[in-house]
């Protein structure tokens, strides 16, 4: 088995580690380094009550990582709270995305994971108001390129990210979830509309829980590159599953029809066929009946199903081959749905033509 | 079973097939190469290691290559991989064993974190140990290089392990990193000491590595606690100066040298905290070998 499938399976069974073989263990650590989720699996070896069982050659690896993604999280709080008492208080609150809002729930996917950047999401007309003011508090813009601020303010759905001078941490300001050029348009409107205020005494607020999973679905499915996607793909896995746990079945029709009206069905389609073959995600027979018509067409299906699949596996594998194809077969795909072909056309000549400097 | 136990032609085989693994210290690393020269440079220098040639676990998983298409004929170049990705840009084919060697401290310093890693060398006796951090040109790995010909147990010249739990120090004894006039310098030091050829004209000048001693090879891993940290300077020509530093400025030179120390939050400050709190401090410039060596026992005369 190799690193990218023990990993896998790690993260369904977390007691299969202990089936594993001394090489297999060594191909799992290289898989789970590299996706960023050496955390993640102490984390699930310590709620499985396998932490003292683990050869402790991967054990200290685990271990190193929580450590490091305790860290991680302690500095994403910090930040957080922070944040909200800055000039940015004069703004209405806004939702935090991704693991912001992953640590203000205390969601099941939270502990363990490590967080690059704090993702916040104001309606456009505010996005550049809440850009100035952090200015104000020692934020700067990170692309001084006149066409790649162009690229972020008029094409996609986050203004260029903000790095702080002093600590480095970055921050990404979106207005939508998807880019404006994206295939499908979202209405924001409908996400504020739904969205929670997160529990006191965080100033923010969380998108609902279908929206969370939607968020995430889109981030998967709309990228280039699907270097650690396996990561996003579990929390749209541990997403669902604790939502459906302590909300019921009903919260999957209610996905379905939320992903119907932003109209990403197609997307979510696919992310739940991957999750299901990949991550063992379970869901209700009936769940899959509306999802049908958005399925692939019956031609290509077994392809574009092959190429998920091979595009979630890291450089711990068997298949090399195969998964370079996947990952340049999805480069492209997620370059045709974020833009429409003549400016994608114009956008990828411009970036052949600039050289980029090492 | 050592590295030194496989014969040449086998190493040949498992180095290809990439079978091979190498135990230095706390870490496992497995090596994939057919570049010739790069083997015998592996057995001259790790000679006395632990290793292992059946299927097992490694924590590092390396190979290291020769540049495909037109760069196989016109000048040369060799290609890093660490978990099957390229890490480096190319380097000349003559520096594939540096590369190695870098190669495998880049693993440690971005690919543990289990450890604190310090950028310091070090060194072991009766069981406590010399820390000496400083950046590149100190002179730290020539002093590191000519302790360990005296006697002193090697621990790392580059990269000083400090376990999460408790103020521990290992490192993995690999071969000492020699640039320029400190080549010379040791050879002379010692008539011992085993180098590889040196491999001239690489981002860091001339290089060439000094093997561990058989004790440091096969102790690899093995702890000692805290005992004398020192910021070593070379300086020609300069009378031996050695000052106590303060506390503060043990506790800050430690923390300016360790690669993961932002990472690993308040467990990497209270285990630093620990190894100053039971350490001795100083400041040494230096320019003769001896007489820096026969100060610095004198500092650890007690133990």
């Amino acid at each position: 088995m190799d690193g990218s499938a023990a990993l896998r399976e790690a993260l369904t069974h977390p007691e299969s580690i202990l089936q594993r073989t001394g090489e297999e263990l060594g191909q799992l650590l290289a898989a789970a380094r590299e996706a960023g989720m050496l955390g993640t699996l102490w984390h699930l070896a310590q709620i499985h009550d396998i932490d003292e069982t683990i050869p402790e050659a991967l054990a200290r690896h685990l271990r190193g990582g929580f450590i490091r993604s305790e860290h991680n999280t302690e500095a994403l709080r910090w930040e957080l709270e922070t944040l909200q008492n800055t000039l940015l208080n004069k703004l209405p609150a806004p939702i935090a995305l991704k693991g912001s809002a992953y640590l203000l729930r205390q969601l099941p996917n939270a502990p363990g994971r490590i967080s690059q950047d704090i993702d916040l999401m104001y309606p456009s007309s505010q996005v550049e108001a809440a850009e100035e003011l952090l200015q104000f508090e020692g934020w700067t813009t990170t692309h001084h390129d006149d066409y790649d601020q162009r690229y972020y303010r008029e094409w996609m759905h986050e203004l260029p990210p903000l790095q702080h001078k002093v600590r480095g941490t970055t921050i990404d300001l979106h207005h939508n979830i998807l880019p404006r050029t994206f295939k499908v348009r979202i209405n924001p409107q409908r996400l504020w509309e739904h969205s929670l205020p997160a529990p006191l005494p965080w100033r923010y607020r969380l998108l609902c829980d279908e929206h969370m999973v939607l968020h995430c679905v889109c981030h998967l499915f709309s990228e280039t590159d699907w270097a650690r996607s396996i990561r996003d793909l579990y929390d749209i896995k541990v997403l669902i599953e604790h939502f459906q746990q302590t909300e019921g079945d009903g919260f999957i029709d209610r996905l379905i029809h939320e992903a119907e009206a932003l109209g990403l069905s197609w997307i979510l389609e696919r992310a739940l066929t991957l999750a299901a073959s990949a991550l063992h995600l379970a869901l209700p027979e009936r769940a899959w009946q509306p999802l049908k018509p958005h399925q692939p067409s019956a031609i290509t299906r077994p392809l574009e199903r092959s190429i998920y699949l091979h595009g979630i596996n890291t450089h711990a594998t068997d298949s090399p081959a195969r998964d370079t194809f996947a990952q340049a077969a999805l480069f492209v795909r997620g370059h045709y749905l974020k833009m429409p072909l003549p400016l994608l056309v114009k956008h990828l000549t411009h970036k052949a033509l600039t050289k980029t400097p090492d | 079973m050592t590295l030194d136990d496989i014969p040449a032609e086998q190493l040949e085989v498992h180095l290809h097939r990439g079978d091979l693994v190498i135990q230095t210290g706390p870490f496992r690393a497995r090596i994939r190469c057919r570049i010739p020269r790069v083997k015998a440079d592996l057995k001259l220098m790790y000679g006395h290691f632990p290793c292992d040639i059946s299927p097992s676990f490694a924590d590092f998983d390396i190979s290291l290559s020769k540049a495909p298409y037109l760069r196989r004929w016109y000048k040369p170049q060799v290609l890093f991989f660490a978990d099957r990705q390229c890490i480096f840009k190319p380097l000349p084919l003559s520096q594939a064993f540096p590369m190695l060697e870098w190669g495998l401290n880049w693993c440690i310093a971005n690919q543990t974190t289990h450890h604190l890693i310090l950028h310091a060398a070090s060194l072991e006796r009766h069981g406590r140990s010399l820390i000496m951090p400083a950046p590149p040109g100190s002179g730290k790995s020539t002093l590191c290089a000519a302790l360990s010909c005296r006697g002193w147990r090697l621990l790392s010249d580059e990269t000083t392990l400090l376990e999460l739990d408790a103020a521990k120090i290992s490192g993995p004894a690999r071969p000492i990193s020699l640039k320029n006039e400190s080549v010379q310098v040791i050879q002379e030091f010692s008539k011992d000491a085993v180098l590889t050829p040196p491999v001239h004209d690489t981002i860091k000048g001339s290089v060439a590595h000094m093997r561990p001693s058989r004790d440091s090879a096969q102790s690899a891993g093995v702890t000692a606690s805290p005992g004398l940290v020192i910021f070593p300077r070379f300086q020609k020509g300069a009378p031996l100066q050695i000052t106590p530093t303060p506390r503060s400025a043990v506790f800050a030179g430690l923390v300016r040298n360790a690669f993961n120390f932002t990472a690993l939050g308040r467990t990497a400050f209270h285990r630093i905290a620990d190894v100053v709190s039971q350490s001795e401090g100083y400041d040494i410039i230096y320019s003769d070998l001896d007489e820096v060596i026969a100060q610095i026992e004198e500092l650890a005369h007690g133990w």
